[in-house]
């Protein structure tokens, strides 16, 4: 079977569009950030969640109320299972006496539907830092790790564009979960540990569609004329097309499978993952390698590439 | 042709090697469906004994399912450094009490050293690390590495009494390994009374024995209270602010000079009692504790008693060699008895019989357990706690008493508990994540590659059995976010045929023969097959490094599937080629 036959589309006439739409999604993404900001979850900003499951319908108001006047503090909404409710409130080392107070109230005025505490996830503030500090030096260090990479096994310009492009990517799902963040019950699409996975797994995937690209590109621009790349890029993208979109297409698959199957934990995590590859596979060909025909036809100096693609 | 043996035998090598590492979780599954099939318990439990050292073995050797999986508590606690270092402190003032108030906020609100946070507070105030600790002819950098030290033998010692209190609650398979310069991490597989594990890991378990005051000074001490609560020297609660005797809102005091405080003021009895002008009242070497349970009282309220103890012990729990809850002889009170070593003897026997007629307090971490006269001389080292509530509180009381003192309060500073209902949702929904995941990939390569497609399937298959085999053959467990990352592995190893096919397509396309157009093809995929491999195996190991808990697990799964497929993907789907183009089976068809 066959998707894409061979096709001849002039991918860098309609750079300057995508370059547009690219930095349009950016910007809704970053005043997103600047006006409403991020959802942080508890592991960035510390506090303690507390999954409750009851055994019968209950409406959100009821329990809210109860909670309430039983002087529990903190937000209560919907979890992404049944008859389940996430309680988020602040931290305070001591699970036991806020275990108490929640399940006496709702044995107490909840008597005919009991509940069951699931899941309790507390985080103290110093614990909050740390993560936070560990998932800034993962993203930098993953960043630094694949331009030196791409930089060794092709050259400069290429593994520049191809950070450019993580970061185009990585950014503008950021930037989604900024406009979505809370807006579904099923995925609160809060910033926590799983996102920064998310984000790294979109980094190590991102590059790989580029890469394959590229590779193409170097196989084909060797002891080419400058006046030659256009069309060498272009049909090196033809050429890759179908491989690019089947590769994404098949790790699609999966991750949505994940976001159907995985359960509550895993969703904003498959959010994450699927939005980016989408956007990942856009970027390789809209982004990543018309920025390097950009600069490669703006510095004038031939290409040099390392190495050897077999021919 | 010898590089072709040795590809085969390298396949069937690993195969072998991950369905070894398997078998016994296969084992452990079949027999524990055995164990549940049979009707009779009688049944089952001899089934159990014949089989006892094969179900032991294939149980150790399975795969182990993470703590969300099974349901369980992962605790990350916390050594206060701060007090161990105030405890080490000498000629402590009112400025070294504040200034270690400020490094106390300091540290917990971030992951900085302590020792750095303490050293930079005194420098700012210009006091010499000496003046407080150790020898006053030490430099600070002297200081600092005792400190140092201080803090590292904390960390292990506390370690190993957590592990003492762990093992004799007993848990199974409980991990508990130290992080940075105070951290404890516990890992708690299948624990289903939280509530008291957690109380059973946090308490300090410093027992004293200190004597009362006397009643008279004790009336007095109150008095004083009460009078700098009247004319403002100390915060009042705002509810009694305008009485004329707010103390006596809060404690009633009988005529014998006992008191006794309402259990619902005990917040707030607890807040004032911490106020530095309330201490400063007191008398030298004394201070105010409250009982650690309250009594019921024949009016339905219950109430906590108020002591005016010494402050320094007469004799610390370091000298306890033996603890065992028990009914007491009157009723069914339970209690714990305890044995002393020779040296704690010696002392308790002199303590006692220079005391007779007074009253000895058993303080354990701060609250008062009882406070009986001393009758007689104690010459054999024996000691009770009561005033315990349930034969279960005795029980734990037991086991942190053997276990012994930690050297400074500990804190949970962050903990994951799933319930076990939960943790098999998760199983469910993993599985079916893995199960749809994996049709939905073998099907679509089937439709779109045909033959070839069956290659890369096989491959995804072996992929698959590898992962999980090295979880079960490094003893790692498998979580919810492990499993995530199984599916995802399995999208993304096909992603190395598809590049491979693609590129044999476009050979066959140039009219190349089939062999020759499975060759260039594997050749020529294998640098971006090598570029995009690394750059996601570079990504996961960061993400372990810097991650914690869950995503490690996540990252695991991701980096034995991202290597293991270099393999399967490349290696097995050749040697598979191979075979079918020796006998003939190959066509330029077979890539659909």
């Amino acid at each position: 079977m066959r998707i894409f036959n061979t096709t001849t589309i002039n991918f860098l006439r309609y750079r300057k569009i995508a370059y547009a739409i690219s930095l349009a999604l950016l910007l809704a993404g970053f005043v997103s950030m600047a006006v409403k900001g991020l959802n942080y979850g508890i592991d960035f900003r510390g506090g303690s969640e507390v999954v409750i499951r009851f055994e019968k319908d209950v409406p959100v108001a009821e329990v809210r109320s109860v909670l309430r006047e039983a002087g529990v503090s903190g937000t209560l909404k919907q979890y992404g299972m049944d008859r389940s409710f996430l309680l988020s409130t602040v931290f305070n080392g001591d699970t036991n006496e806020l275990k108490s107070l929640i399940s006496g109230a709702l044995n107490d005025r909840l008597k005919g539907d009991p509940h069951e505490i699931v899941r309790i996830d507390a985080v103290g503030p110093s614990i909050a830092s740390d993560l936070k500090w560990s998932a800034v030096k993962a993203m930098v260090a993953a960043l630094l790790a694949i331009l030196l990479y791409v930089g060794i096994r092709f050259e400069l310009k290429f593994a520049a564009t191809g950070v450019v492009a993580i970061f185009h990517d990585v950014l503008i799902v950021l930037g989604l979960f900024s406009l979505l963040g809370g807006m579904f019950d099923i995925m609160p699409l809060e910033m926590d540990q799983s996102i920064i996975a998310a984000f790294l797994t979109i980094a190590g995937y991102s590059i790989t569609d580029t890469v394959v690209v590229y590779d193409r590109i170097r196989e084909r621009i060797r002891n080419q004329k400058p006046s030659e790349y256009e069309r060498i890029f272009n049909e090196s993208m033809n050429q890759t097309l179908s491989r690019t979109i089947i590769t994404s297409g098949t790790t699609l698959v999966t991750v949505l499978v994940l976001f159907i199957f995985a359960g509550p934990a895993i969703r904003g995590f498959a959010f994450a993952v699927f939005a980016g590859i989408l956007i990942g596979t856009y970027s390789s060909i809209f982004v990543a390698a018309p920025l390097v025909y950009d600069w490669l036809r703006l510095s004038k100096a031939p290409v040099k590439l390392r190495g050897t693609a077999k021919s | 042709m010898k590089n072709k043996r040795f590809n085969l035998l390298l396949i069937a090598a690993v195969t072998l090697v991950a369905l070894w590492s398997l078998w016994p979780t296969w084992r452990d599954y079949s027999l524990s469906r055995q164990l549940s099939s049979f009707s009779t318990q009688q049944d089952s439990l001899n089934f159990a004994l014949s089989h006892r050292s094969e179900i032991e073995d294939a149980r150790q050797k399975s795969l182990k399912l993470g703590l969300d999986l099974k349901g369980g508590m992962h605790l990350v606690m916390e050594v206060d450094q701060v007090d161990l270092f105030s405890e080490k402190a000498w000629n402590r003032d009112a400025r070294f009490d504040s200034l270690m108030a400020g490094v106390a906020k300091e540290a917990r609100s971030s992951d900085a050293d302590v020792v750095d946070l303490l050293s930079a507070a005194f420098r700012k105030d210009n006091v010499k690390l000496s003046r407080y600790f150790y020898d006053i002819r030490n430099s600070d950098s002297e200081i600092q590495g005792k400190l140092r030290k201080e803090a590292a033998d904390a960390l292990v010692r506390a370690r190993e009494i957590i592990r003492n209190r762990i093992d004799q609650y007993g848990v199974a398979e409980p991990m508990i390994t130290t992080q940075g310069n105070r951290k404890i991490i516990i890992e708690l597989p299948g624990v289903s009374d939280e509530n008291r594990m957690r109380n059973l890991l946090k308490g300090t378990a410093k027992l004293e024995f200190r004597l009362l005051r006397e009643p008279e000074l004790q009336v007095r001490t109150l008095e004083r209270i009460n009078s700098a609560m009247v004319s403002g020297a100390v915060a009042a609660a705002p509810s009694s602010a305008s009485s004329k005797a707010p103390l006596y809102e809060l404690v009633s005091v009988s005529p014998s000079g006992s008191a006794v405080i309402d259990s619902r003021s005990r917040d707030v009895v607890s807040a004032l009692l911490r106020q530095p002008a309330v201490r400063d009242l007191l008398p030298p070497d004394s201070e105010l504790l409250l009982s650690a349970r309250a009594e019921a009282a024949r009016d339905g309220v219950s109430y906590y008693d108020l002591y005016l103890v010494k402050k320094t012990a007469e004799l610390t729990g370091g000298v306890i060699t033996e603890a065992k809850a028990t009914f007491g002889s009157e009723g069914m009170q339970p209690e714990v008895l305890m044995s002393m070593n020779s040296e704690g003897t010696s002392k308790w026997a002199r303590i006692t019989g220079a005391n007779i007629g007074k009253r000895v307090a058993i303080v354990l971490d701060g609250a008062v357990y009882s406070a009986p006269v001393v009758q007689s001389k104690i010459p054999n080292g024996n000691s009770v706690i009561n005033g315990i509530q349930s034969l279960e509180e005795a029980k734990d009381l037991e086991i942190v008493l053997k276990a012994g003192a930690l050297p400074a309060p500990v804190r949970i500073i962050e903990e994951r508990t799933v319930g076990p209902s939960l943790g098999a949702d998760y199983i469910r929904a993993g599985l079916q994540s893995m199960i749809w995941g994996f049709t939905a990939v073998v099907i679509f390569m089937i439709v779109y590659y045909r033959k070839a497609g069956m290659a890369a399937d096989t491959a995804l298959v072996l992929n698959v059995l590898i992962v999980l085999s090295v979880l079960a053959g490094f003893n790692a467990s498998l979580s919810l976010p492990g499993i995530a990352g199984i599916v995802l592995t399995m999208g993304m190893a096909v992603d190395a045929n598809v590049l491979i096919y693609e590129r044999i397509r476009e050979e066959i396309a140039e009219g190349r023969s089939i062999t020759s157009a499975i060759t260039q093809g594997y050749d020529k995929a294998f640098s971006s097959i090598l570029d995009s491999h690394v750059t996601t195996l570079a990504a996961a190991f960061l993400l372990y490094t810097y991650g914690i808990g869950p995503i490690q697990g996540f990252a695991v799964t991701l980096m034995i599937g991202t290597a293991a497929s270099l393999f399967t993907a490349i290696v097995v789907t050749r040697e598979i080629f191979q075979f079918l183009l020796s006998r003939n089976k190959m066509t330029v068809k077979s890539f659909g």
